[in-house]
């Protein structure tokens, strides 16, 4: 039997099947989108729970002091230092004088304070350094990398201490959500998983004496199959299409709202739709088109022994 | 053409449908299988297209033996016999020349051949206008007459009808029972499984009576003889 025509007549009979058997196809399809709508709502959620941590992160800074014998130099060296650390996102100078400056904006209504700073005369302030690390679990070995024979001795003051408390709870609540993520989307997962085997198995059934009659006029298993099993690709490509326009239809209509949260900067949810979109929907097509072909041969088995 | 030899059929785990099966049927010959329900004929057409094995015995069609035939063998067998079935087993999304065409197609028989085949067959079994039906807009009897055109499509040397007029009314079981004979007239061989008295009494053919599972009479222009 040439293969050929045998695979041309397989894609005829499933365009058949599809449009002849419209309303099953049009839940069959309509069920997989749910479906996809569903774990895409979950991987939204926590994709934006993502940016909400990271945006939370990002904002938290530790700040080195130097001592007055700390010069400009040394400061700038120990930038560079801490500079070449992967865990590092960002490393500011704050100079002796800023520091002063700062310091005096921020206690001008206080005469006392500002009375005594005059009194000293000279600038108490050190150099300093303002480091904000990839992820708040940095602090800690960035801070014990700092502290090398050549940079150790000027250092006056590490303000980690401070962070820690509030650096300790971010991580505690990141993990709790990135956990409740997880838990959440496979329990998504499993739903899902259930709702396409046994939407398959339903359809499977309808066709059950048609299967069996196929064989009885002298198909062999392939032949009665291979409609089925288009079928479902097919399904899996019309459903993770819709699924692409109606998340990014989503995407664009959440933007004016996930901006006056995260600021023009931080639209991170908008862009790892569109960065990842191949590796995103391409792993949900073929979760979907696999699970759905694995779920009819396995529902046929049973019809095809005839 | 068909010869079973001492053939058993049991369904677990004691249900004899046929014991010790011995017959021949001869090319070219129109035989009645009669019996009541239950009695096992069904069964005995079910093992000729292996819908079902033989527990025990030989069956042999033309030269093959088919007692123990391999799974991928027996669309093989199906597209050298044609069968036709009490509730027709049309399928139901497909119009008239599709589901005769279908059988040709499962071969893998071109397209040309099969546009040149199906009208033909169509033409003999009289539904040529009506082609683009669906089964469900024709009558038990034309839903039948398809079933037919759609066994005869390979140009079968066997046909086994298993209670073609089960589901039809008498004008149109007539209209079944002449159509068999005259492809029986062709030269194909006829295999007739039924239970109507007055259709085996007027065909005047070979009559095998099986009750209980067994043959208890075979006879050249036999009558249906069971109470």
């Amino acid at each position: 039997m040439s293969l050929v025509l045998t695979t041309l007549r397989a894609i005829k009979f499933t365009f058949q099947n599809i449009f002849r058997n419209f309303w099953l196809s049009f839940i069959t399809m309509t069920i997989f989108l749910l479906t996809l709508i569903t774990i895409n709502a979950v991987l939204f959620v926590n994709v934006v729970a993502e940016e909400v941590l990271e945006s939370v992160e990002e904002k938290v800074e530790v700040t080195i002091y130097f001592n007055t014998e700390a010069s400009e130099d040394i400061v700038k060296a120990a930038q560079g230092y801490l500079r070449g650390f992967a865990q590092v996102r960002d490393v500011q100078f704050v100079s002796a004088e800023e520091a002063l400056e700062t310091f005096r904006e921020r206690h001008a209504d206080d005469d006392t304070v500002l009375a005594s700073l005059d009194e000293i005369d000279d600038n108490p302030f050190g150099n300093a350094l303002v480091i904000s690390a990839q992820s708040t679990e940095d602090f800690e070995f960035i801070l014990e990398a700092i502290e090398t024979p050549e940079f150790s001795p000027y250092i006056k003051e590490k303000d980690f201490t401070d962070y820690e408390q509030i650096i300790d709870r971010i991580d505690q609540v990141s993990s709790q959500v990135r956990f409740g993520g997880l838990a959440l989307a496979a329990v998504f997962g499993l739903i899902a998983l259930m709702i396409v085997f046994n939407t398959i198995r339903v359809a499977i059934y309808v066709h059950r004496d048609e299967i069996g009659i196929m064989k009885l006029v002298g198909a062999n298993d392939w032949f009665v199959r291979a409609p089925f099993l288009l079928e479902a690709i097919i399904y899996s490509v019309v459903a993770t299409g819709l699924m692409i326009v109606l998340m990014f239809l989503f995407l664009q209509l959440s933007d004016g709202w996930l901006l006056t949260y995260f600021g023009e900067s931080h639209n991170g949810v908008r862009e790892y739709f569109e960065q990842n979109a191949l590796m995103v929907f391409g792993l949900q097509f073929l979760g979907l088109a696999f699970l759905s072909l694995l779920t009819t041969a396995f529902a046929m088995r049973r019809y095809l022994r005839v | 053409m068909i010869r079973l030899s001492n053939v058993s059929k049991t369904y677990p785990p004691k249900t004899h449908a046929l014991r010790h099966v011995s017959l021949h049927i001869k090319p070219g010959e129109f035989v009645s299988v009669v019996g009541q329900s239950g009695s096992g004929k069904t069964t005995l057409a079910k093992l000729l297209f292996a819908e079902e094995r033989a527990t025990k015995g030989k069956i042999v069609i033309g030269d093959w033996d088919i007692s123990n035939i391999a799974q991928s063998q027996v669309p093989v067998l199906r597209r050298q016999i044609g069968v036709v079935f009490q509730d027709f087993k049309l399928l139901p999304r497909k119009t008239v020349y599709e589901n005769v065409a279908f059988a040709l197609q499962v071969a893998g028989e071109k397209k040309k051949r099969i546009e040149e085949i199906v009208p033909q067959v169509l033409k003999i079994v009289g539904l040529h206008d009506k082609t683009d039906r669906y089964p469900r807009q024709l009558s038990g009897g034309e839903q039948q007459r398809v079933s037919i055109a759609r066994a005869l499509v390979h140009r079968p040397k066997i046909l086994v009808a298993d209670e073609p007029t089960g589901n039809l009314d008498t004008i149109h079981a007539h209209e079944i029972i002449q159509l068999l004979k005259k492809i029986n007239e062709y030269g194909t061989t006829v295999v007739l499984v039924t239970h109507d008295r007055d259709i085996v009494n007027a065909l005047k053919k070979r009559v095998i009576s099986i009750a209980d599972g067994k043959v208890i009479s075979d006879i050249e222009r036999g009558k249906y003889v069971l109470s």
